[in-house]
């Protein structure tokens, strides 16, 4: 991956346990001021626990284990529970998958997004409105001052989204991890969705966490991917590497299993066979084992280790070189 | 909004009709009061000329008719017993009942709702595990006894308090307890569970996650969208309340309708006690009411929607 500038987000080989099992396992990326760094992989992969871990936030099943969380050259996973606190919604900030579970139900969107600018400004419940309906505004929602004064049942799951995303922004974080953070919305609003955080990264230099499961949208405004197999990276490389030349199998069959408009999916490699192990299957060796074509025994014993295959582009599997051998058959 | 009252309303005469009919018939199945108010010696031919006088020689549902009919230009009969109107001496007795009730109140609310809070926000502490005690204490411990048995102690034994009367602070502390004690808990359970349930959504992790402490989300999200069922448990309580009072009133000789209740279904005043029934009942469908009002002040999805 092209990690040339100095990274303003370090994720260090986080580890997070529940109950026994290393549901992320030594997950590791950077992201740079003005990139967008995008983690994709299947359904309980540990997106969003990895999201939880970088805001301090993790349930209280969840253990962190190991590893740490830099924010520039500050560590976040040493700062007491006080201090994190005065970076959460202000440097670091994050848009939650369920934006309309994230709202409280009994309070107005206004004063949530106005609440979240006076925690962290000075400044009169007036102001922190007016700052609250330009948000509304960035984000596209019509008619904001009527918007402002009303509460989550009464909007759809994409203006919930909108509004979540209007809280993450306000205070200008220097930080914005979103999960999927388009997902519940149509595609208009979702590109307007894209263009604004494209705004974000070349206008402020925001450094941006997507996770997602669309590789549309990873093509579109990602620099960088990280993809995640049950709990642990794959294969992380700059976007452009990746969709060319996958290296590790798993995301060959993901980007092969991602229909496009001139070819239907292609033959037999088109889906995964078999299925995701649940943490308390994870055993010695590579977890995609179960399912992979270029499967030895090795692999069943031995965890791959992330291999650099040139331009900062890595791949967690021991087989690299049999790839060619993959992509011939999916074509 | 007033289609909703009106059904509300429709629900409320419905039940309290109810309620009146049961009591009405249970007592007169279960003997009517002129053996009591005659003498001893008093002939066969004496008795069922007072039985007649009084109106007991009717069809059941004649009296009842009769009844209702009284009912409905707001007579509600005289004591048999005493000879005045049945309403006059239970309003009499009241004013001490609400005293008793309001003190209990502020025992179950005071007591049991900070209690709730606390040990759902300090699980696992040392001082949840001290009121979980005391809420288990409270919910176990019969009403009947929890009475008798403080009595005894700051009573009998230590000489802090009264153990009977009325009218003065000191004489109502321990009747409060003792009927707040089984409320107090139920309170303390509701608050609990509430607060627990709603601290796992989704709405506390993105409080925090705006710069909030967790206890900034409590007092600002949580708390509110926890009272609502708590709501619902304060109307039925209130209710309950009352009814315990018939229990409490008797232990510590407090002069009010839990007492007086106690006496006239001894006394077969059946007047009497059907005012009593229709006055709990009433309260139990006021305050439901009262807590569906709460309800729309507290949570727009009903005060917008209906
Ligand atoms: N609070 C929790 N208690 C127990 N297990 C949990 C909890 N949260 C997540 N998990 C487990 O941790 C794993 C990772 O979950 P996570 O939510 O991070 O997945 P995800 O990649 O975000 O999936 P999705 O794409 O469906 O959002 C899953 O196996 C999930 O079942
Ligand atoms: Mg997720």
């Amino acid at each position: 991956m092209s990690a040339d500038p100095i990274p303003l987000l370090s994720v260090e080989n986080l580890t997070i346990e529940i109950g026994g099992a290393s549901v992320v396992d030594d997950v590791s990326f950077h992201v740079a001021p003005g990139r967008v760094m995008a983690l994709v992989g299947e359904s309980g992969c540990g997106k969003s626990l990895t999201s939880y871990a970088i805001l301090g936030l993790l349930p209280d099943a969840a253990k962190r284990t190991g590893g740490r969380i830099r924010l520039h050259d500050l560590d976040l996973s040493a700062l007491s529970e006080r201090e994190f606190r005065k970076a959460r919604g202000k440097d670091i900030s994050i848009i939650f998958q369920e934006p309309s579970a994230s709202l409280d139900p009994l309070t107005t969107v206004g004063s949530q997004i106005a609440d979240a600018y006076r925690t962290h400004n000075k400044v009169s419940r007036a102001e922190a409105y007016d700052k609250a309906r330009q948000m509304l505004a960035d984000v596209g929602i019509p008619d904001p001052d009527r918007r402002l004064h009303q509460y989550p049942f009464e909007l759809s799951g994409g203006m919930c989204q909108r509004i979540m995303i209007s809280i993450a922004l306000i205070c200008s974080p220097r930080v914005l991890v979103a999960d999927e953070p388009t997902t519940a919305l149509d595609v208009t609003i979702q590109a307007q969705i894209l263009d604004l955080m494209k705004k974000l990264v070349s206008e402020r230099g925001t450094a941006i966490v997507l996770i997602t499961h669309d590789m549309g949208v990873v093509a579109d405004i990602a620099d960088d991917v990280a993809v995640m197999y049950a709990g642990r990276v794959a294969e992380i490389a700059g976007v452009h590497s990746l969709f060319a030349k996958p290296c590790h199998p798993y995301t060959a069959l993901l980007l092969a299993s991602v229909p496009t408009l001139d070819d239907a999916p292609k033959s037999d490699l088109a889906t995964i066979e078999g299925r995701v192990p649940t943490p308390d299957e994870f055993g010695e060796g590579c977890r995609f084992a179960s399912r992979c074509p270029l499967v030895t025994d090795k692999c069943r014993i031995e965890q791959p280790p992330l291999f650099d295959c040139g331009d900062g582009h890595r791949s967690a599997c021991w087989h690299i070189d049999r790839m060619p051998e993959l992509m011939e058959a999916a074509a | 909004m007033a289609q909703y009252v009106a059904q509300r309303l429709l629900q409320a005469i419905i039940a309290i009709f109810g309620v009146l009919t049961i009591v009405f018939v249970v007592m007169h199945l279960s003997g009517d009061p002129t053996l009591l108010l005659v003498p001893q010696d008093a002939s066969a031919e004496m008795i069922a000329q007072l039985r007649s006088q009084l109106g007991f020689d009717r069809p059941i549902g004649v009296q009842y008719l009769d009844y209702l009919g009284g009912l409905a230009h707001l007579d509600f009969g005289d004591s048999i017993v005493q000879r005045v109107p049945a309403l006059d001496i239970v309003l009499s007795r009241l004013p001490y009942t609400i005293q008793l009730a309001a003190g209990a109140l502020v025992v179950a609310i005071g007591f049991g709702i900070p209690a709730g809070v606390l040990m759902a926000t300090n699980r696992g502490g040392i001082i949840a595990r001290i009121l979980s005690a005391v809420v288990v204490t409270g919910q176990s411990v019969p009403t009947f006894l929890s009475g008798i048995l403080l009595i005894f102690v700051f009573g009998v034994t230590l000489r802090w308090l009264p153990t009977s009367g009325s009218g003065d602070f000191a004489s109502m502390i321990m009747p409060s307890i003792a009927l707040g004690a089984l409320s107090m808990s139920t309170f303390a359970r509701m608050t609990r569970i509430s607060i627990i349930d709603e601290l796992g959504k989704d709405y506390v992790r993105a409080g925090r996650a705006r710069g909030l402490s967790l206890s900034q989300v409590v007092a600002r999200h949580v708390l509110r969208n926890a009272s609502i069922p708590v709501i619902t448990i304060a109307a039925l309580e209130i209710g309950n309340l009352l009814a315990g009072a018939v229990i409490i009133e008797t232990v510590f000789a407090w002069p009010g309708i839990g007492q007086l209740a106690i006496q006239s279904i001894q006394s077969r005043d059946f007047l009497v006690v059907q005012v009593i029934v229709l006055l709990i009942s009433f309260v139990y469908v006021l305050t439901s009411v009262l807590a569906d009002l709460v309800y729309v002040i507290v949570d727009p999805r009903i005060r917008l929607v209906r």
